[in-house]
This record gives C-alpha cells, sequence and structure tokens, in this order.
C-alpha cells in the first residue's frame, strides 16, 4: 500500500536554532529527529499494535466492536435466565451428608396424648413427620394434624417478636418480666398471679406445677381445653385420674354412642388398627367384629358402622337409658335398670326393634363388648355406658382403666370469676387461645383486658394476643424440649429439630423460670426424665431421646371400678333437654381442630371427611330440615341460641338426623391473618359453659340472601349405578368370596394392540388399598402433600376444579332404598393407578409421560408442555395441572400474571422435600408411588449389593407415604413381582378387585372390596352392604 | 354425473335433442349472457375502486375484536391456562371446541373447491376461491388454539420432531402430534391451493393497475405470469394436482381431529364413528359458512348476482341438507350405540349429557342440527336468499354448540361420578373466542378488498364459445392440459 501521507521533508535547521519547542528540538538529539520521522508515518497504529502485548489494534479493535454489537442485538443475550448460583454448606449441619436425611424420634403433644414422631431432617432442616414404630402407642402412622404440623413450623404468618403494646421488645425484656413476676410472687405467695395451660400431658409441666404450687400456694393453675374430653365425669365415676382405655382387638360387639373413636383425631391412632384387625373377613372368619353406631350427623365411625341409627345428640341419654333398660331386664341387673329409669327421659321414643337387636346381640357377647359414648356426652351418658359395660362383664376385658397422673385443675370459670373480682393481677395464657374459645358467658375477652399485667404465648398474634399487654412467639414443638404422655402413658421425648426460626420460646422455659430453675438446654426435661424413669445416666437420656420414649413409664392398667353412688348422683344432675326445638352440635374440625390450625393452609385445603369441603365449615342439616326450612346448599341461616345467634351458610348433609344441626368449630375467625380470613363461620358465639357440645332449643330461620359459595373437591356422591367401590355383607362373602371381581361379569382376555413397555425389572410395584378398612381419616392426603411439595391453591382455585391433591377419598353415599335410614358412606382412596396399559401415555404427544421397566408410569416434568390430553384420558382423573405458578404466586393474585410479586416466602421453601421436583405452571403431575423413595431403596440395595447380583440382594424396606401415614393400615406397597410380598398377599385376597377393569388398563392399584357385618335380627339388615345392588354390569362380548 | 355429461353432449346435435331434455340442460354459470370482459370488470372492480366505508367500518369493527383476543392470548400465555374456565375433569373446553369448529369449517372450503373441481362440477367456481379463502382463514383461527392452549407454549417446539441431543422424538402414538403434522400440511397445501388458483388473475390484476404501487405489489404476488401457453400447461398441471392433494387432506384431517376423541377412552368419545361424524359436520358447517359470508358480498356488489347465481347457491342448500341429513344420522345412531353398548359407563354419558347440566347446550345443538337443514327440502327456502341467509346462521351457531357439547359435556361426566364437574366460561375464554371471529372476518375483508374474489379465469372458461373445441358445459381446459 502506497504511503497515504507524503513524508514531510523538515528542512536542516540552524544547528543553534533560536525558537525550539524542546530540549531535543534544541539540542538536535538523534532521539529527536527520529522521532520527528515518525510522527505521521502511516499506518502507525499498526506499528504501535505490534508492540500492543495484547496483539489488538485500533482496527481489530473497531471490528471486534461492532461484531459485538451486532451480536448482542441479533443473540438477545440480555433475555437470558437470571443466573442462579448454587452454594455449599460453608459449615455443615451436625452429622449431614448433604442429600442424605437424617432420622430423629420425637412426639407432637397434642390434648388427647403424645402422638409418638420419627421426623425426617434434610440439611438440617425437620422435612417430614412419620409415626414411631417403635413406640408402644403407636403403629408407626399419624394423623392428619401431625403430618401437617410441618407446614406450622415454617408457617411464614407465625408471630416473629415478642411485643409488649405491640411494642417489640427484646428477650432481656421478657427475662425481667418473669423476674419481677417471681420476686412478687415470692413476696406474696402467688396472690394475683394466674397461669392458664393447655392440656398437654407433660410431666415436666406437670412437675413444674407441683413446684410452682409448694413456691406459691395462692397461685391459681388454670388448665382449658377448648373441646371438652370428659376429664371430670371419669373423675367422679371412675375415681380422680381414672381414666377408660378400650381395646377394640377383643371387642365383637361395639356400640358407639356418639363416639368418633376411630378417628385419630379424636383419640389416638391405636383404636383404629385394633378395630381394622378384627375387620378381615377372611383372617377372623365367624370373629370379624360388628359395629353399631348412634349418632347426629355422619362420622368417620358411622361410616364404618354396620347399623347405624340417627339420634339428635341430645337424645342419646335417652337411647342409652332405653337400650340400659333392656339389657337390665334381660339380664336381671336391678341396679342398672333404676339408673337407667332414673335417666331424666326427653319422652322420644325409639325402634324397640333396633334396641332390642343391639341389646341381644351385647348379651350375647357378654365380655367381648364394648359400649362406649362420646367425649360430648354428659356424665350421666357416660355412667350408663359405663353401666352397660359392668352389667355386659366388659370392664376387665375389653375395658381397662389407667390412674394418670392428671390432677384436677381450675376452669375457665374459676379464672373468670377470679378475674371479675379483681383478685388476677397477673395472668400468663400459656398457649391456647381463650378469648376465641372460651364460652361465651364468660366474656373472658373483656376480663383479660382488666387485668393489670397479662402475657399471652401463641404461634400467632391472635384474638388473645390482642387483648394481652405481652405477645410472645410460641416455639413450634419441632422447635423446642419438652416431653408429653402419650395415651397409654408413656412417656415421651419432644426435641427441637432446628433452632426457633423466630424468637420463640416454650411454655416450660416460662413455667421454669417462674419457678427458679435454671433453664439450660434440656435441663428442665431432664431433670423431669430423671423422676419418671428412675434412670438418670446419660446412656437412659441418650435412650430416651434416641427410641423417643422411656420404656415401662406407661401407666398402670387396671379393673375399672363404676362408683354406683356418682353414677346415680350423675343422672340425678342432668337437665332435661327441650325436645322441641332445633340442637346445635360444635364439632372438632376435621382441618383446623379447635381453631388452632386455622392457618394451616394444608389442612385448610384437605376436605372435610364426610361433606368433602375445603377452605370453610358449615352448618350441616339433614335433608328434610332443608326441605323444610326450603333451603339449598349455600343459603344462610341463622341460628339462635337464648340471646345469642349466629349467621351461617348450610350445607345438606345426608345421613344427618333431623331436628338437629352441626358446626364445626374454630372458623370465621377475623383478622389474624389472610390465610383463615374469609373462611367459614364462627360458632363459639352459641357455646356456654352447660353447652360446651351440643345445645339444644335452638331455633333456626332461613335467611333471604344471595347464598353463599362453597368449595367442595367432590360434588356428586352418588355411584350412579357404577361398581366403583364395591361393597359386600359377610354372608355374600363366605358364600362367594371372590363376589367383588365378580361383578366385572366376565371379562375379555387382556389383550392389546399397542405394544406396551417391556416390564423387565425383578421390582414390579404395585399397591393394594382396603377399603374395608380405610376410614376416611385423610392422613394419607396431607402425608403425600408433605412428601411431594404438593402446593396449596386457596378455595376460589378449588371451586374451579383445581385442587393438587395426588391422593383423594371418594367419599361415595349408598342407600339400596333411597331412604336416609338406610344410608351407608364408603370412603375410597384414589391416586394414579399407574396403569400397565396406560391410557395417559398414548396420548401425549411430546413423551412427557412413559412407563418404566418396573411398571411405573412415569412423570418426565421437564418434558411436559401441558397439553393436558393425558388428563382428559385418565379414567380416574388422578392428573393434576398446574393452571398458574401457584408454587410462586400470591393465591389472591394469580389472576394478575406477571404483575403479582414473584417468589415463595424463604420458610416455606425450607419445608420442601429437596428430593421431589417443585413444579411450575403449566406441568401436569400425579402420584408417582413416591418415586424418590423407590430410587433411594434401589440405591441402599445397589451399594449393598457391590459387586454381587443386585437382583438377589433384599431390598431394605419402605412405604410409601400414605401407606406409611395409614393409622389403620389399608394401603400395602411393594413389589408384586415378589409373591412373599405383603402387596402379593393383599393381591391375592378373594376381595381384591381392579376399579374400571372394563378398559383394560391394568391398574397396578387394586382395591379390596368393603364388607359389612349386618345383624340379621335387626331392622334393615337386609339392606346392609347394598351399595352395588342394581348397579348395571357391563357386558362382554 | 358422467351420464348427465353425455346427456349435454347431445346438445352438438341438435336434430338428436328431444324436448324433455331440456329440463336436464345445466344452466349457466354466468347470467344475461355477459361477455368475458365484463367478468374481468365485475370482479377487478370490488379491488380497483374506491375503497367504500362499510368497509373501514367493517374492519375497525373485526379489527377491535381481533386484537381483544390477541391481548386475551397475550394475558393468558403470561399468566396461565387459569385464566381460562377449564377445570379437572374438563382440561379441555373452549380451546378444543373452538379448534374443532374453525378446522371443520375449513373443511367445506377445500371440499368445494378441490373435489367439484377434480370432479368437474362447474356450479362451484363462481364461490370457490372465497371458499379457499375461508379455508385458509379458518386453519388459521384453528390454528391459534393448538398454540396457545398448551401451558408452557415455549416449549411448543417439542411437539416437532426436531433432531436434539437427548434422542428426544414426539410420541408418534399420540393423535395429537398427528394433528400437528395434520394441520400444518393442511394449512401449507391449501394456502398454495388458494394462491396458485389466484395467479393468472393477479396479474389481470397487475395488467390493469393504474398505480405504481398497485403494480409492483400484484407484479410481486403474480409471479411473472404472462398467460402464455406453456404457463398454462404447466399451471394446469400444477393445479390438479394440487387439488388432489387438497381432496385427500380434506379427508385425512378431519379423520385425525376426530382421533383426539375416538382414539380416547372416554364414553361418548371412543366411538369409531367419529371420523365421519367430523366429516360431515365439517361440511356441513363449511357450506353454511360459505353461505353466511356469500349471501351478503352478493348484496352489497350486485354485479356479483350475474356471476353467484340462484341455481349455484340452491346447490350448497342441498349439499348443506345431505351432510345435515348425515349429521342427524349420527346423532341418533350414536344414541342408539350407547343403548346397544349395554355398557353404563356409555348410557351414563349420554344420558347425563340430555339431562344433566350440560342438557341444555346438548338439547340446542340438537334441536337446530336434526330440524334447520331439514328445511332445504323445500326449494321455497333454497330460493328465499334471506331466509337462506338466517338458517344458514343458524347451522353455524348449532355446529359450534355441537362442538362444545362433544368436547365439555363428555369431559364433564366421564367414569367416576367423584370427579363430575361443570365447565362455566370465563371473559377470557369469550373474548379470546369472539378474537378468533375478529380474526377470521378481518382476514375476509382484507380478501375482499385486495384479492379477486372470484376465479376470472375459469369463469371466463364456462363462457358461450370460450372452449373452440366444444362447449362449455363439458369440456374444459383442464382437461386438455391432463391429455
Amino acid at each position: 500500500m502506497p504511503p497515504l501521507k507524503k513524508i514531510f521533508q523538515h528542512p536542516l535547521r540552524d544547528l543553534k536554532p533560536t525558537l525550539w519547542r524542546s530540549q531535543g528540538e534544541r539540542e538536535n538529539s538523534t532521539a529527536f529527529t527520529e522521532g520527528l520521522a515518525l510522527e505521521f508515518t502511516p499506518g502507525v497504529t499498526e506499528v504501535n499494535a505490534e508492540q500492543d502485548e495484547n496483539g489488538l489494534s485500533r482496527r481489530d479493535f473497531v471490528r471486534l466492536m461492532g461484531a459485538a454489537t451486532a451480536l448482542t442485538g441479533v443473540g438477545l443475550t440480555g433475555c437470558r435466565r437470571p443466573e442462579a448460583h448454587l452454594v455449599p454448606f460453608a459449615k455443615s449441619a451436625e452429622w449431614t451428608i448433604p442429600g442424605k436425611y437424617l432420622y430423629y424420634a420425637s412426639s407432637m403433644p397434642t390434648p388427647a396424648g403424645a402422638v409418638p414422631l420419627t421426623i425426617t431432617t434434610a440439611d438440617g432442616r425437620p422435612t417430614k413427620i412419620e409415626g414411631n414404630p417403635l413406640h408402644p402407642a403407636s403403629n408407626g402412622s399419624t394423623d392428619v394434624f401431625a403430618q401437617a404440623s410441618i407446614l406450622g413450623l415454617y408457617d411464614p404468618n407465625r408471630s416473629k417478636e415478642i411485643t409488649r403494646h405491640s411494642v417489640k421488645v427484646s428477650r432481656a425484656d421478657l427475662d425481667a418480666l418473669i423476674a419481677k413476676i417471681r420476686s412478687t410472687a415470692g413476696s406474696n405467695g402467688g396472690d394475683g398471679l394466674a397461669i392458664v395451660v393447655g392440656k398437654e400431658n407433660s410431666p415436666t409441666v406437670e412437675r413444674l406445677r407441683t413446684e410452682l404450687a409448694s413456691q406459691f400456694p395462692k397461685l391459681l393453675w388454670v388448665q382449658d381445653e377448648a373441646i371438652q374430653t370428659n376429664e371430670d365425669s371419669f373423675d367422679a365415676l371412675l375415681g380422680i385420674g381414672v381414666r377408660p382405655v378400650y381395646d377394640f382387638e377383643k371387642a365383637d360387639v361395639i356400640l358407639s354412642l356418639g363416639s368418633d373413636f376411630l378417628n385419630p383425631s379424636e383419640s389416638g391412632l391405636g383404636f383404629a388398627k385394633g378395630f381394622a384387625k378384627r375387620r378381615d373377613p377372611k383372617n377372623s372368619v365367624g370373629t370379624m367384629n360388628r359395629l353399631y353406631v348412634v349418632e347426629n350427623h355422619f362420622s368417620l365411625t358411622g361410616g364404618m358402622a354396620d347399623h347405624r341409627l340417627r339420634v339428635r345428640a341430645s337424645e342419646i341419654g335417652d337411647f342409652t337409658a332405653a337400650l340400659a333398660k333392656v339389657i337390665a331386664t334381660k339380664s336381671g341387673d336391678t341396679p342398672l335398670f333404676s339408673l337407667a329409669g332414673a335417666y331424666p327421659s326427653t319422652g322420644v321414643s325409639f325402634d324397640p326393634a333396633w334396641v332390642n337387636g343391639v341389646a341381644d346381640d351385647l348379651i350375647a357377647a357378654k365380655g367381648k363388648g364394648v359400649v362406649i359414648a362420646g367425649p360430648g356426652q354428659s356424665a350421666a351418658v357416660q355412667a350408663l355406658a359405663l353401666g352397660i359395660n359392668n352389667t355386659l362383664g366388659n370392664l376387665g376385658s375389653t375395658i381397662n382403666a389407667v390412674q394418670t397422673t392428671a390432677k384436677p385443675a381450675a376452669k375457665l370459670a374459676d379464672l373468670s370469676k377470679a378475674m371479675s373480682s379483681g383478685s388476677v393481677k397477673t395472668l400468663l395464657i400459656l398457649e391456647g387461645n381463650p378469648v376465641l374459645t372460651a364460652p361465651v358467658e364468660l366474656n373472658v375477652a373483656n376480663l383479660i383486658a382488666g387485668v393489670p399485667e397479662t402475657l399471652h404465648l401463641s404461634q400467632f398474634a391472635d384474638e388473645t394476643s390482642k387483648v394481652t399487654h405481652w405477645q410472645v412467639p410460641a416455639a413450634h414443638y419441632l422447635e423446642r424440649w419438652g416431653d408429653a404422655r402419650s395415651i397409654d402413658g408413656t412417656v415421651s421425648s419432644v426435641q427441637p429439630m432446628i433452632l426457633p426460626l423466630w424468637n420463640g420460646v416454650s411454655s416450660l422455659e416460662i413455667l421454669a423460670s417462674l419457678a427458679g430453675e435454671k433453664v439450660d438446654g434440656p435441663s428442665v426435661v431432664r431433670n423431669t426424665f430423671a423422676a419418671v424413669s428412675k434412670a438418670s445416666t446419660d446412656t437412659a437420656w441418650n435412650e430416651f431421646l434416641r427410641n423417643g420414649f422411656a420404656d415401662g413409664t406407661a401407666w398402670p392398667v387396671s379393673k375399672p371400678s363404676l362408683n354406683p353412688s356418682a353414677a346415680a348422683a350423675a343422672i340425678q344432675s342432668t337437665p332435661k333437654t327441650d325436645p322441641k326445638d332445633f340442637e346445635v352440635v360444635f364439632l372438632r374440625s376435621s382441618s383446623v381442630d379447635d381453631g388452632r390450625y386455622a392457618n394451616n393452609s394444608w389442612l385448610q385445603e384437605t376436605p372435610d371427611y364426610v361433606t368433602k369441603l375445603v377452605w370453610d365449615n358449615a352448618a350441616l342439616v339433614s335433608p328434610a330440615d332443608a326441605q323444610m326450612l326450603g333451603i339449598k346448599d349455600g343459603d344462610w341461616l341463622k341460628i339462635i341460641a337464648g340471646d345469642r345467634s349466629i349467621e351461617a351458610a348450610a350445607l345438606i348433609a345426608p345421613g344427618h338426623v333431623d331436628k338437629s344441626l352441626s358446626i364445626s368449630l374454630g372458623y370465621g375467625r377475623k383478622g389474624v391473618s389472610h390465610v383463615m380470613d374469609k373462611v367459614g363461620f364462627d360458632a363459639y358465639p352459641l357455646r356456654d359453659s352447660s353447652s360446651l357440645c351440643f345445645r339444644s332449643g335452638v331455633k333456626v330461620q332461613a335467611l333471604p340472601r344471595e347464598p353463599y359459595v362453597f368449595a367442595r373437591t367432590q360434588e356428586h356422591q352418588n355411584m350412579e349405578g357404577r361398581n366403583i367401590a364395591r361393597v359386600g355383607t359377610l354372608a355374600t362373602f363366605q358364600k362367594q368370596p371372590e363376589f367383588a371381581s365378580e361383578m366385572d361379569g366376565e371379562l375379555t382376555k387382556p389383550i392389546s394392540i399397542y405394544p406396551n413397555p417391556p416390564l423387565t425389572s425383578d421390582l414390579q410395584w404395585g399397591l393394594s388399598v382396603d377399603l374395608n378398612s380405610c376410614i376416611g381419616c385423610n392422613a394419607c392426603i396431607v402425608a403425600c402433600q408433605a412428601e411431594n411439595n404438593i402446593p396449596v391453591v386457596g378455595k376460589d382455585q378449588v371451586r374451579r376444579g383445581r385442587d393438587m391433591a395426588w391422593i383423594r377419598i371418594d367419599r361415595w353415599f349408598a342407600s339400596a332404598d333411597h331412604k336416609e335410614e338406610s344410608l351407608e358412606m364408603i370412603p375410597m382412596a384414589v391416586m394414579c393407578q399407574q396403569c400397565e396399559s396406560a391410557p395417559c401415555e398414548a396420548v401425549c404427544p411430546a413423551n412427557a409421560t412413559v412407563h418404566s421397566e418396573e411398571g411405573l408410569n412415569l412423570m418426565a416434568y421437564n418434558r411436559c408442555i401441558g397439553t393436558r390430553y393425558c388428563a382428559n384420558n385418565c379414567p380416574w382423573k388422578v392428573r393434576r395441572f398446574n393452571w398458574f405458578d401457584y408454587n410462586e404466586r400470591p393465591l389472591d393474585e394469580l389472576y394478575y400474571g406477571p404483575l403479582a410479586p414473584k417468589g415463595m416466602a424463604d420458610s416455606l421453601k425450607m419445608s420442601k422435600n429437596p428430593n421431589v421436583t417443585v413444579r411450575m405452571r403449566g406441568v401436569m403431575e400425579k402420584c408417582t408411588f413416591c418415586i424418590q423413595r423407590i430410587e433411594e431403596a434401589k440405591i441402599a440395595r445397589s451399594v449393598k449389593a457391590g459387586a454381587s447380583d443386585v437382583t438377589k440382594t433384599p431390598l431394605p424396606a419402605f412405604k410409601t407415604a400414605c401407606q406409611q401415614a395409614c393409622p389403620s393400615e389399608s394401603i400395602v406397597f411393594g413389589n408384586i413381582n415378589d409373591p412373599k410380598s405383603a402387596v402379593s398377599e393383599a393381591k391375592a385376597d378373594p376381595r381384591t378387585y381392579s376399579s374400571l377393569a372394563y378398559l383394560n388398563t391394568r391398574p397396578r392399584v387394586t382395591y379390596m372390596a368393603r364388607i359389612r357385618n349386618p345383624n340379621p335380627a335387626m331392622p334393615g339388615a337386609d339392606l346392609v352392604g347394598s351399595a352395588n345392588r342394581g348397579a348395571e354390569h357391563v357386558e362382554h362380548s | 354425473m358422467s351420464t348427465s355429461s353425455n346427456i349435454t353432449t347431445t346438445q352438438e346435435t341438435p336434430e338428436m335433442n328431444a324436448p324433455d331434455l331440456h329440463l336436464l340442460e345445466r344452466p349457466p354459470q354466468v347470467l344475461n349472457n355477459r361477455g368475458p370482459l365484463w367478468v374481468t370488470d365485475a370482479v377487478c372492480s370490488i379491488v380497483e375502486g374506491k375503497t367504500p366505508l362499510w368497509w373501514y367500518a367493517a374492519i375497525a369493527f373485526t379489527g377491535t375484536f381481533a386484537a381483544i383476543g390477541g391481548a386475551c392470548i397475550l394475558y393468558m400465555i403470561c399468566t396461565g391456562v387459569g385464566v381460562w374456565g377449564s377445570n379437572s375433569p374438563c382440561f379441555w373446553a373452549w380451546d378444543i371446541t373452538n379448534f374443532i369448529f374453525w378446522v371443520s369449517m375449513a373443511h367445506a372450503g377445500s371440499l368445494i373447491s378441490a373435489l367439484l373441481f377434480l370432479t368437474r362440477q362447474k356450479w362451484s367456481l363462481s364461490i370457490s376461491r372465497a371458499a379457499e379463502a375461508m379455508t385458509v382463514f379458518a386453519i388459521v383461527c384453528a390454528g391459534v388454539y393448538p398454540a396457545i392452549h398448551i401451558g408452557r407454549v415455549w416449549f411448543v417446539w417439542f411437539l416437532f420432531p426436531v433432531p436434539n441431543s437427548y434422542g428426544m422424538w414426539p410420541n408418534f402414538s399420540s393423535p395429537l402430534l398427528w394433528d400437528v403434522f395434520a394441520v400444518t400440511s393442511y394449512l401449507t397445501v391449501s394456502s398454495l391451493f388458494w394462491f396458485a388458483g389466484m395467479v393468472p388473475d393477479l396479474a389481470v390484476l397487475r395488467d390493469r393497475a393504474t398505480t405504481k404501487i398497485r403494480k409492483f405489489a400484484y407484479g410481486i404476488v403474480s409471479l411473472g405470469w404472462l398467460g402464455t401457453a406453456r404457463q398454462w400447461r404447466h399451471y394446469e398441471m400444477m393445479y390438479v394436482l394440487l387439488a388432489g392433494l387438497t381432496s385427500v387432506l380434506v379427508v385425512t384431517v378431519t379423520t385425525i381431529v376426530a382421533s383426539d376423541c375416538a382414539t380416547s377412552v372416554v364414553p361418548g368419545w371412543h366411538a369409531t364413528i367419529f371420523p365421519f361424524y367430523f366429516m360431515v359436520g365439517a361440511v356441513y358447517s363449511g357450506s353454511a359458512a360459505i353461505l353466511t359470508l356469500l349471501l351478503p358480498l352478493r348484496l352489497i356488489y350486485p354485479q356479483l348476482r350475474d356471476l353467484i347465481t340462484s341455481s349455484q347457491l340452491d346447490k350448497v342448500c342441498k349439499l348443506l341438507l345431505l351432510m345435515g341429513s348425515c349429521v342427524g344420522y349420527v346423532y341418533v345412531f350414536e344414541l342408539f350405540n350407547a343403548w346397544y353398548s349395554a355398557n353404563p359407563f356409555e348410557r351414563g354419558a349420554f344420558w347425563e349429557r340430555f339431562t344433566g347440566s350440560s342438557a341444555w347446550y346438548a338439547i340446542t345443538c340438537l334441536s337446530i342440527n336434526l330440524t334447520v337443514p331439514q328445511l332445504f327440502w323445500f326449494k321455497a327456502v333454497r330460493r328465499c336468499l334471506p331466509l337462506v341467509f338466517v338458517l344458514a346462521i343458524l347451522c353455524n351457531v348449532g355446529m359450534w354448540f355441537e362442538r362444545f357439547m362433544i368436547v365439555t359435556s363428555t369431559l364433564t361426566h366421564d367414569f367416576l361420578p367423584s370427579s363430575w364437574k361443570d365447565f362455566h366460561p370465563t371473559i377470557v375464554d369469550i373474548l379470546t373466542a369472539t378474537g378468533t371471529l375478529g380474526i377470521f372476518f378481518t382476514l375476509f375483508l382484507l380478501f375482499i378488498r385486495f384479492v379477486p374474489i372470484m376465479s376470472m379465469n375459469e369463469l371466463k372458461a364456462t363462457l358461450p364459445g370460450a372452449q373452440p373445441h366444444g362447449d362449455a358445459g363439458h369440456s374444459n381446459h383442464s382437461t386438455e392440459a391432463m391429455r
């Protein structure tokens, strides 16, 4: 290239210039003359570039800049996903191996007794709760509340700071307060100090109570539970602290008088298992038990009944008296007859055939029967029930007594009296929510507000917190040390799984500080342990923590003896009820208990056992009453009891007795959190001290108002003549054991023109559900939700049919003669049936749902584009679609799209199972048979097998989440290739059938038909177990 | 048809013309002895004239709906499919209802132009271009739904067999995948068929253009058409081949769309009659749609009355009658089959369809589709064009309800009554549906304004004396080309 610029020739200068521009020029040095020549040389930049260490010339630079700018525009690199980082633990949590769970024994204190637990922690976070199979009062299962308590721990709405007059204060302020109370109480003997506690069955609380009582003799110790458990009745009838325990495994004939004893939330986990053991018609031929239930609304126990009588809660006493008379007459027991005769009858009469039938059956099963009255029934009914059991010789055989350590305490009524007289100066409410739950006439809210110093320890800043000066966040049971007695009295440990997330304080800490005991980790509990177990060694303590309980600490069992004079007194003091008007029965909610779990969205979205209602309670009315009042579902009722009334929407409940309403407690709370807002109706205002469980003489009016909108997960309860849930009687079963599969008619030979993937593995997974022992308690639903990171969708979405539960319980009502009297309830758990020839797989265009060689119907979330064709083609409709980003968007702002804030609360992120994908919007999901557990077991097997043949190595035992939670062991999962596995045995049972077998999808889930055991002498016995009567059969050519 | 063609051949020898045979004489395709120039003027004037005011008003109206529909789709994509009323068990509702509605409507256009072209049915020449346009626009509307209704639309490419490093392929046994191939190939072929047929006419517009822009634009789209014998020869051959391909696609695409339902196990869908059901339903709804579109056009442009003759419209009405009766037959047959199957699930599905919550729309659908087409037995009805217009709209409404019934009432009442749940459309559902109507009519208005709405070259070929070797009635250029 020729030079672009002319090389300028400088004229030769005078050696001594007169003017110069630099020293170089002046001296005319060689460096200057060389530099001068280079000054305007063409290509000088290139020359410089050669000297540049990057070798980057100006032109190269401009060229690259241009290209980069162009690429930036064309490649739209600005649209990339945000970068995320995986950060390893800087400090490892103790003993953890990343990706491996750690399991700890603990227990959940409840009013009914501790639920023994094994807690799964992942990287130091508790993520899942299971039953403790070692514990004598457990069978390794859990109830619905224990399963959901994991969400309770991480609930972002929990109270987070200690406050005084709604101003944040420090822990030191709280300690100072307690020290002040202690010093004041020390000087005046505890005068003016009142402590309210719940029923926690904690030996440490018992010990500290004794301690405090000795230090401050004038202390007022109040124990309060919203839902009555008949403690006083048994104190009077059987002796102080004596409680009956029932052995349903030994019982041939059971009569429940308004008792929902099969419900684990009411009476612990053991009863359902004992009952279920006697329900298998194959293993207990001739000895299958028979259950009579007398109740006002369908309970879980009523759903299991062989004969069920609808009786108003206020008339169950009349029924019991009538039955007692018949039994007394037939067995010549005059004391019982006179006891029953003294019962103030309302004049109601019962079908004599029914009463005689039950009486004869109970008498025939002398010593092998149980008559159990519900906790809502009065002392008189308890006395009569115990009297009948006494006459029949059941006391000492099927019914025993334990001498508990429970001591009578003052009641809320006593506190109310003390407060109104102004004698309470300092009030500590340790958990519980008396402002919400107390009987209305006690006027607790105003009285508490008048006490000079009040403190409320609670997990939420709730109704009571609003009237107290101090609000202290309570530590969740997974965050604190403690102990609790299970239903049989065994002392069980409560261990912290994690440090308190938000400054939580436990009631034990407060009580111990008050008693002047130093609180240092488990020290308070350990002191108690040393006393109750009589072994204070480190070994014993460590064993206690490892096993979760102290062996041999159960209460002694003895034969109960009914105190005749107390029984007579109880009957005499029974008020006569008014049979004319309505009664209203207050129920323990299947979702929020007495309201304590109202902020738990898993529970709010778990359907009620019977009504299948979510995010609401309702006034349940019988169909006849609904007709009489002229109302339909959702219509408003005004329920007037005395001078108080509530308004609630009605729901027609099949099988409900007439002239009676049932309503769950704990709903309709306002101003606590957005989760509880607009959820149900508060029934507490109708309760007073004399009507804690039901109230008669209630007037009901239908309000002409726009109907309330309920959300129910099942809107249609009739099988429509289809053989979905199959039911037979014991007689049918004995004649024709395979009656259930024979209902299919003659099925064609299973042929398929579609080549299914070969099932080559030695592991072939299958599952069996026993409809005969499934009580429909919902434990499996919440267990699945916790295990599989299933999101909550909110009431509005459930109403639109978008609930996400992978396992649901269909509740069928059936009645052969279409009468309320013969109505039967059948719960049926439905999860993905894992069809071998799956209709969903064939239609997915993206290959996102495919079959494994182990017979699993897999879901590849990453591949799913959400055509939803699979769900349309699923006959069981078990597939769930993420219509919105339920995990990432606030549930009340789902429709705002990208305008809604994105992200999950940090604490909720901690609650997720790290082994299960959290699904995004637009993705289909469904039950996987807990594939993460399967894979974990397979990996463990491979590790164990090493170089040897892996198929010959036994697989470590594991269960699916639903199976593990099931209190009645109805769900059995395992390898159907192994003929000795429990699931193979279950599937070989003659009662086994496939639902919708005619479709030839070959489901891996099979059901075992329900068997009813009617007493032929009873009225309507021929209608029992006739749910499938008149059903059409599929005909095959 | 071949016999009638033999009979008309006898016209060449007048002495053999028996007196009663003139009854079989076909009515002329262009009335009032119009010449070729008149035909050109009549069709081109619609495009060349000043844009009428009504057109602006109409496109503003339909364009607004199309824009709202587009906004709804955008909202749906960035929020979630949940903004629709679909639920479990009714995972598909208006999305697939409208997809089937539009794709079915498309079929009649192809059938009329391609199949009737192949069978030498001259009467369809004046309406075939509009029918093809309707086809293409209806497929566009239909195609919107399967593309957007999925949960993660950004992964829609998983549906295409794109080679990838995972070795993952789509599931070739899924009817939804067949849909992808069917609809895309149908859109391609029917667009080609439509466009190819227009090329000679676009060249006419180019030659007549007075402004530079028009000349340039029509020059581009007429692809250098000169009308030489060689071009005509190639053109005719291609047109016949495309017509053949389109005719096959009409059948296969309906069958595949019907397979979405028929290959499932859902009672009410799982029936072998579905391909036939969808086929007859498609032609029925498409014929009604053509009438709905052409009758107002004929009113607005009076010159078209000589081109779209009442005898041609009469034939469309007869097609509607035939297909409507077939649809009615399928309804009755479905019910019979459900009863005869003795399957409680099949019986239950149909019992619920007509007695449950879906009864109102199931009965609406049946009462329209069983009665309205039967009115076309009467010549007086067929000749009363305002009445035909009203009835055609009714048929379209009836067919929409049929699609709604097939999709929704079936899904809402399937095997387990515990899962039953009704479907309620949301405002987004409704506005998206009206949005596709808006897109369709907007495209059709553009079509009227910028493209010759009739095949001038074919029409002129039917004029007396257009064929040097015989009468226009039985011989045409395509046979020449095929020789």
